[in-house]
């Protein structure tokens, strides 16, 4: 039965093609008909299809009569396409046995399509490469074949020339899967070990979990256990999707497909773990798992006070089908009640704070994003520091965590790339060409540099063609010092920094001017102070404001009069107050703004 | 019910660049409809008016208006309102449009009072603020209507004018003084959206003009064009605040009282009209685009003069906006209108509104934005320029939307 199975994933840079190419696969197979195509079904939350990126993996099944006759199970499983969700894009590889390795023939190998088959040869996977996009005028499938044998060393005289877009090439990709992908290897009378790769919450059925079945079966009525987290559930239902969802009897080995056992919230799945049987377990879970931990941080806050609860009931909404960000409530001096947030990475938390003001409707005020610290105090004992504000006066060591950044560019854009790297405390670890005329380098970075400008600076260098990603290596003790901002005297929690040493007279004296750019003149003078310790680096101040518009009041017409202070007056809402002075939003994120 | 009338006359020779009221480039045949449905108007609504205590008739520029349509329009007011003993009845003119004969008409029909349209003594600073007289027709203008032997006459200025200096604001002002004056309005220019005034600073501010275009600019002004000068930004604001000061305390040592934020009176000559506005009292609106205040209802009438017209001869009312005021915006009304005086609220009546304003406006009493004096909050000096912030900050402390 399982040799007729056939696992795989889209390895691919954003935009190269990955759902349209999977959109193909559905219709030619007819998983769906024409008329129940949605251009990219795969990606089923907006915001993905807005920003045509996966976040979230799914996995659906493919029926497929290939030209030897027989059919084929193909399994789908999608990864997500972006740095932040790379342990969980290792996952849903490691549920495979090949990849469709897809590289856009006009843009050439990238970062990311980098990382992912390297995760994939890491995993042992059967490569095809797909060479896409062949129909436009800019594709160069030659050069483009030669980078991938350069880069990854994969054997391109069989890549397929596709174009999704167009439909060429999709009966190739299919036959190559069903011949170079091998068949799972389980046996159905071992004990049950199924990889978690995948969950999210279901209004009606509770959590869902997406599994790849190694050994043994799964079916209804059985009691499973999470080998990780030791949580034991009973099996409700298992299936398929197909792409629509689809109870079957039971998973055997080598499947993939889902499990309902009356699990209650998402953070009681592990993304990584392995689901055994609780009466015969496995002697051992799949390789691979992790516990994932957040690295970067921010506060939010509502804008407006009473929106606190229903921040929280968003939050807990959202958490409900991504486990990888947590949040747990915050105080701050300056902005009130609100909630200290931690992400995967920066485009995580860009994404939740987008769905949070367009699912929810909140007018939301972000602390700017920091990364965790590792303290050791006086006394030995370790914590974390995920806001600045927190950090104690006195301790023995400081450490920020390091990131392993590999970049890919053009050549002729090497020079100031470099120079970027250098700026940002990094470390030139690797150097080389990938075919002519790309480059690819790796440096050593600490993550709190590439949080917040980076990735701008590397694409606007660059002109757009660099791409990057990188990999979690570790805490390292640094020359770190806490920065903070004061206004009128008092300091604003919300402001703290955390930065190099080195740079943190530049720093405060960049930040006070920006920030005197951003606060609007007020009725007193606004003082704004940069501090190391007790020591200021920095002042600068924002003149009391002398005048508003004397507008006349005239020929009776009030109304006008009225609606133009009631517009003043709605500009100050979006302000935070702090003692007698209003801070606009902009300036809890002006150290975004500081190179 | 209402005893103050106002009257909009929507014409002009032609339309200054700073100004945004409703005005149109005067005809006869236009002005003479118009007239005609004004009464009509009138007629309308006279009922609704209570024994005027005022009339006001402001524009655009009424005093273009010929003769007869002021005699057919004063017929028309005198056969069907009811009047107090001693109405004001105020005409804004301007220079320009106006000349002996048409003076003494408006007196013989019942005008007492005058609102000249001024605006500055300089010529540079007339041509940039696009009005159609020159400094010396200004000048000629407040002569007639001083020699014509009526007292009551208010000479109306601006401040704040692109290329403006102090010395010129003081020029302006000590001219004015030469006339003697019993009412004085200095206004700061303000520059409204969609104005011409507006567009030309907005786009020296993005585009800052090179040297060979502001010496091609100057030709062209020196060619007697009006309003495109070389310098044409606006004053900086310690600079308008300086004006403004001036103003305060050169008109209070001639003997003004400074009585409302933009208005200066020697004693009994303050306008009884507008204060009325400030007192949030009721009045009648006639005219397109008149706006009236009547039982709680804040009335725009259609500011397309052509419907208004239309309207009017098919015998019914013009169309109208119509803005309910409700108790919150009522007090909004009640505070910042009241502020524009300088005798200020009075917290008894705040009182009334169920407002304790002495309570919610400690701290801006002690950083001496506003004072208390017996009855009365007002602002101070120090407070004047800022009144929008103060009264907003009022606005949060009373817990208003």
């Amino acid at each position: 039965m399982s040799k007729n199975i056939r696992n795989f994933s889209i390895i691919a840079h954003i935009d190269h093609g990955k759902s349209t190419i999977a959109d193909r696969l559905l219709e030619y197979t007819g998983a769906l008909s024409a008329r129940e195509m949605q251009a990219q079904v795969l990606d089923s939350m907006d915001l993905e299809r807005e920003r045509g990126i996966t976040i979230k993996a799914h996995s659906v099944r493919l029926l497929y009569k290939a030209d030897d006759r027989k059919e084929y199970i193909l399994n789908l499983i999608d990864t997500p396409g972006h740095v932040d969700f790379s342990y969980e894009v290792s996952r849903s590889i490691a549920s495979c046995e090949g990849a469709l390795l897809v590289v856009d023939a006009s843009q050439g190998v990238e970062a990311q399509t980098l990382a992912n088959a390297y995760l994939a040869v890491e995993h042992d996977l059967e490569m095809i490469p797909v060479i896409n996009k062949i129909d436009l005028p800019a594709a160069e499938p030659e050069k483009t074949k030669e980078q991938i044998e350069d880069a990854i060393g994969l054997d391109c005289s069989e890549a397929i020339l596709a174009s999704a877009k167009e439909g060429i090439g999709t009966k190739e990709i299919l036959e190559a899967i069903v011949e170079k992908i091998p068949p799972p290897t389980g046996e159905d009378d071992k004990p049950l070990k199924a990889l978690l790769f995948d969950s999210w919450f279901d209004n009606y059925q509770g959590v869902i979990v997406l599994v790849r079945v190694f050994d043994g079966t799964v079916r209804a009525g059985k009691k499973i256990k999470m080998m990780a987290t030791g949580n034991i559930f009973e099996v409700a239902q298992v299936g398929i999707f197909s792409p629509k969802m689809q109870p079957s009897e039971k998973l055997s080995s080598g499947e993939v497909g889902y499990v309902i056992a009356g699990i209650k919230s998402v953070t009681d799945t592990r993304i990584g773990d392995t689901i055994t049987d609780v009466d015969i377990p496995a002697q051992e879970p799949c390789p691979g798992y992790k516990d994932i931990k957040p690295m970067v941080f921010c506060g939010l806050y509502p804008t407006i006070p009473h929106e606190y609860d229903n921040l929280r009931d968003a939050l807990n909404k959202l958490r409900l089908n991504d486990s990888s960000f947590n949040y747990e409530p915050e105080t701050s001096f300056a902005l009130g009640f609100g909630f200290r947030c931690g992400f995967l990475g920066l485009l995580h938390m860009e994404i939740i704070k987008e769905r949070l003001e367009r699912e929810f409707d909140l007018s939301l005020l972000s602390t700017a994003p920091t990364v965790v610290y590792r303290v050791t105090k006086t006394g030995g004992e370790v914590i974390h520091i995920e806001n600045p504000a927190l950090l104690p006066d006195k301790y023995e060591i400081i450490e920020e965590p390091f990131v392993l950044v590999t970049i890919f560019v053009p050549k002729d854009f090497i020079g100031p790339i470099l120079d970027l790297c250098q700026e940002k405390r990094g470390v030139q670890k690797n150097f080389i060409f990938i075919g002519k005329d790309k480059i690819k380098v790796e440096y050593e970075l600490p993550l709190n540099e590439i949080l917040w400008d980076f990735y701008d600076r590397l694409k606007s260098i660059s002109k757009g063609y660099a791409s990057m990603d990188y990999e979690f290596l570790g805490f390292r003790e640094s020359d770190l010092v806490k920065l903070n901002i004061l206004i009128n005297g008092e300091i604003v929690d919300a402001l703290s920094l955390i930065v190099h040493k080195e740079k943190s007279y530049y720093k405060g004296r960049e930040l006070t001017e920006k920030l005197r750019g951003i606060i609007p003149r007020q009725m007193y003078e606004v003082v704004i102070q940069a501090t190391i310790g007790s020591k200021i680096i920095a002042r600068e101040s924002v003149r009391a404001m002398r005048k508003d518009v004397l507008a006349k009041c005239y020929g009776g017409d009030i109304t006008r009069k009225r609606k133009l202070l009631e517009k003043q007056k709605e500009g100050k809402k979006r302000m935070k107050q702090i003692g007698r002075i209003e801070l606009p939003q902009e300036a809890f994120l002006a150290v975004l703004k500081v190179k | 019910m209402p005893d103050f009338l106002y009257v909009h006359i929507p014409f002009c020779i032609k339309k200054c660049l700073y100004c945004d009221f409703l005005s149109v480039t005067y005809n006869e045949s236009l002005a003479k409809a118009y007239t005609d449905a004004l009464c009509k108007e009138l007629i309308l609504k006279k009922d609704i008016a209570g024994q005027l205590k005022t009339v006001y008739i402001g524009g655009g520029t009424p005093s273009i208006l010929p003769e007869e349509c002021f005699g057919q329009l004063f017929k028309c007011l005198k056969n069907n309102f009811k009047f107090s003993d001693l109405p004001e009845m105020t005409v804004e003119a301007n220079p320009g449009t106006v000349d002996k004969s048409k003076i003494g008409a408006m007196f013989s029909i019942g005008v007492n009072r005058l609102s000249i349209g001024v605006q500055s003594f300089n010529d540079d600073e007339l041509r940039t603020l696009g009005r159609i007289h020159t400094s010396k027709e200004a000048e000629d203008a407040v002569r007639i209507i001083k020699n014509s032997g009526i007292d009551n006459f208010s000479v109306d200025l601006i401040y704040g004018i692109p290329g403006q200096t102090l010395d010129s604001w003081r020029d302006t002002l000590s001219k004015a003084m030469e006339f003697s004056p019993n009412h004085i309005s200095s206004y700061e220019l303000t520059l409204e959206k969609g104005t011409p005034l507006y567009e030309m600073i907005k786009s020296e501010e993005t585009n800052p003009p090179s040297p060979a275009s502001v010496a091609s600019r100057c030709d062209f002004a020196k060619g007697g064009m009006g309003g495109f000068l070389a310098n044409i930004k606006m004053p900086d604001e310690e600079l308008i605040l300086e004006m403004y000061g001036y103003a305060i305390d050169h008109l209070r040592g001639k003997g003004y009282e400074h009585y409302e934020i933009s208005n200066f009176a020697r004693h009994g000559f303050r306008c009884i009209h507008n204060l009325n506005y400030w007192d949030g009292g009721e009045y009648v609106g006639a005219g397109a685009g008149a706006h009236s205040f009547i039982r709680g209802f804040r009335l725009k009438n259609t500011d397309d003069i052509r419907r208004y017209i239309k309207d009017l001869n098919k015998g019914i009312t013009p169309e109208a906006e119509s803005t309910e005021i409700k108790r919150d915006d009522a007090i909004k009304e009640f505070i910042f209108l009241n502020l524009r005086k300088t005798e200020g609220i009075s917290l008894a009546k705040a009182e009334e509104f169920g407002l304790n304003l002495p309570g919610v406006c400690r701290e801006l009493i002690e950083d001496g934005h506003l004072e208390m004096e017996g009855d009365y909050l007002r602002l101070t000096r120090k407070g004047i320029p800022i009144s929008n912030t103060i009264i907003i900050s009022l606005f949060e402390r009373l817990g208003l939307d």
